[in-house]
């Protein structure tokens, strides 16, 4: 799974990524592929600290998609993976946060700190882009399917490779539901965390926690 | 996050510049004991303390102001405040009204036809501020056109408008639509909230408003059917009167921070200090019942100025007055019974700024106080209840429509409902900040409509909000 940020605004140009993106990663031609959609439901935490107290932002918004080679079934009422060889799975994902989507709720003004600090101007998106996901075993059938799950994550235009722990869960039978969460340090993406005078002082420490879904077209099942 | 700079020194304000300042109103409640409650989030912050510098302004918005007469110029001359609501549109059917519209906003582009205002592109909001009957054709257009909103109050002169124009309002999930209720967004408001409907004000047991200005209301015109046009406000078929145009403000407040609604109203109204031709009362009294046996009387005159404007929530601790004044802003203070338990209330005060007295400024929290002005210094001014609201409307017009294009971008724009849920959920409703909606809009406009026909009738006529009469 990953979380993939647009570095363009308008949809068109993040086609464009998408597609160059495409080129450079894909390891499955698009006709041995299902190709999933972000769908409504989807929903991203991130926790931090400061000086007052704990503070969240939140979103419902995550965007971009998943190519999952055809055959990977993510039954998880069954103990095996069908469609995984060797653990690995040949994926294509691609995920994005827009930054203004993230809402704090509680402190006003808040939301337009943190996007000045990500600089959501110009790096309008948190963008992850899957490099190799790996499967765990054994699985407990009737839980979902637990992976690590490597790629670069991006924000604030500074580009990281992380590693996170996911899951991935059939909710129905055209939807999937990826849940992950990833401690991060702020600046390691030099983001810069907010100060206000000695009021105010948001630690480096963030976390950020996320379920994502992704559908697929019914009739092309 | 809103936080005031604050480099006084805990002395900043002593008992000689309070008394100095003693003609001051606040200065007034403060010698009859009277505790004054602030909003403002106090720091103790240090001159010169780091700071990233982030800002808490929010994203522009493009503003076309419809109706440039006297309010719709208050609204300019507000916008021009803000460091975020460029101007780039004005409209008036009236050239006169049109030119000095665009004196105060010299970049914008000038219209008489509200609809080509409303073709341009660069025009992101619009505030309707023409007169009150006038505004259900244009808001249903603003709407539909996909402009952001913000509907002075009334809403409209009748019921059906005011209906209309929340349906349209509900109907318009992709942008923001805000009533001109501008208390609803003022933080001094906001502060008092939790301290009255906590009960540490005691049980409501009454609650009192008046509105007094010395004025006819009638403005000059050359001919009658800029008679008709510019003195809307004296002609019954056009105007709610003293109850729809400022009494709507103090009502919707007490509603608001007693938590309920009215059951009924009774009105008296009369023509006693204009005798000019008006068939609109230039005085008013109306008595609200609400549910328990708690009242709420409101008075209006243009016909004695004493005392200006307030409103009194009385509770069994303790009475709350609320005032707006061009010196103080917004401000409130406390008046505490002999017998009222040293509880929270007392507490919560004492941990707020205090523009008052030594002897309330060196207790703890005295270095939150905001700099007092020297001897014979202009007191700097405070941001008004409507600058306060015209804040809040161009930050929330930014949440929607962000939230809008994030949501089309990722999901599409075939989900509509999801599209709505997603608009109205939890996480774009806890961002946005306090305004007043449709449905308060609706209601509070609904009601003074009632409770203008009870104030027509006269002599205490007695009108019974019917179930769902104050509803969409």
């Amino acid at each position: 799974m990953k979380m993939n940020k647009k570095t363009f605004p308008s949809r068109l140009a993040s086609l464009g990524v998408f597609g160059a993106a495409a080129l450079a990663a894909l390891t499955t031609s698009a006709a041995d592929t299902v190709h999933y959609k972000s769908r409504v439901g989807s929903k991203v935490t991130i926790t931090g600290t400061s000086t007052i107290h704990n503070w969240t932002m939140d979103s419902q918004i995550i965007g971009g998609s998943m190519d999952v080679p055809v055959g990977v079934e993510f039954d998880q009422t069954k103990a095996a993976l069908n469609g995984a060889t060797g653990g690995k799975i040949p994926m294509r994902v691609e995920a994005n946060i827009p930054v203004a989507s993230l809402k704090n709720g509680h402190w006003e003004g808040m939301d337009e700190v943190m996007q000045q600090a990500m600089h959501a101007a110009e790096h309008p998106q948190i963008v992850f882009r899957l490099s190799e996901i790996t499967l765990k075993e054994p699985h407990a059938a009737g839980t979902p399917f637990q992976f690590d799950a490597k790629g670069d994550l991006v924000v604030n235009g500074v580009t990281n490779a992380i590693t996170m722990p996911v899951s991935i869960e059939s909710v129905s039978p055209v939807k999937l539901k990826v849940v992950g969460k990833k401690p991060l340090k702020m600046t390691d993406f030099k983001v810069q965390p907010p100060v206000k005078a000695s009021v105010f002082k948001a630690g480096d420490d963030i976390t950020i926690d996320f379920e994502w879904v992704v559908g697929r077209p019914a009739a092309a099942k | 996050m809103q936080e005031q700079e604050n480099n006084s020194s805990p002395t900043g304000f002593n008992r000689r510049d309070f008394i100095s300042n003693a003609a001051s109103f606040s200065a007034l409640m403060a010698l009859m004991g009277g505790v004054p409650l602030h909003a403002e989030v106090a720091t103790n912050a240090p001159a010169g303390a780091p700071s990233t510098g982030y800002s808490t302004v929010s994203a522009p918005l493009n503003f076309g102001v419809i109706g440039c007469g006297p309010w719709g110029r208050e609204v300019l001359q507000t916008l021009a405040l803000l460091p975020n609501a460029p101007v780039v549109a004005v409209c008036d059917s009236y050239e006169p009204m049109l030119r000095r519209a665009t004196a105060a906003a010299p970049k914008a582009q000038s219209f008489t036809d509200y609809s080509q205002l409303l073709a341009s592109k660069d025009v992101q909001g619009v505030v309707v501020a023409t007169p009150t009957h006038l505004h259900r054709e244009i808001v249903e257009a603003a709407l539909a056109a996909g402009k952001h909103v913000y509907c002075e109050a009334p809403l409209a002169n009748t019921a059906e408008d005011a209906r209309a124009i929340a349906r349209a309002a509900k109907a318009a999930v992709k942008v923001n639509f805000q009533a001109g209720l501008q208390m609803r967004s003022d933080p001094q408001r906001h502060f008092l909230l939790p301290f009255i409907r906590s009960g540490a004000a005691g049980t409501n047991v009454m609650a009192r408003s008046q509105w007094h200005k010395k004025e006819s209301w009638r403005r000059p015109a050359s001919n009658p059917e800029r008679e008709l046009a510019v003195n809307w406000r004296l002609n019954s078929a056009t105007s709610l009167g003293l109850i729809g145009e400022n009494v709507i403000h103090q009502l919707d407040m007490i509603r608001w921070l007693a938590n309920t609604k009215p059951v009924a109203v009774s009105g008296w109204g009369s023509i006693l200090g204009w005798k000019d031709g008006r068939d609109v009362a230039d005085t008013i009294q109306a008595v609200f019942e609400f549910p328990d046996g708690f009242n709420y009387s409101a008075d209006a005159s243009l016909a004695n100025s004493f005392d200006s404007s307030y409103e009194i929530l009385y509770g069994t601790f303790s009475a709350v007055m609320m005032r707006v004044t061009v010196e103080d802003g917004s401000k409130a203070w406390l008046f505490k019974e002999v017998d009222s338990p040293l509880l929270g209330w007392e507490v919560y005060a004492r941990k707020e700024q205090f523009y008052k007295e030594t002897g309330i400024a060196l207790i703890a929290n005295a270095s939150k106080l905001p700099p007092a002005p020297k001897p014979g210094e202009p007191r700097p001014p405070q941001p008004t209840p409507l600058q306060h609201s015209l804040a809040n409307f161009i930050s929330n017009s930014g949440i929607v429509g962000k939230g809008i294009e994030d949501f089309i971008a990722n999901y599409g724009a075939d989900d509509l409902d999801g599209m709505r849920e997603y608009i109205t959920g939890p996480t774009i409703t806890s961002s946005r900040r306090s305004a007043a909606g449709w449905q308060e809009g609706l209601e509070a406009t609904l009601t003074v409509i009632q409770a203008n026909d009870a104030i027509r009738k006269g002599h205490g006529h007695r009108v019974v909000f019917e179930k769902g009469s104050l509803e969409l």
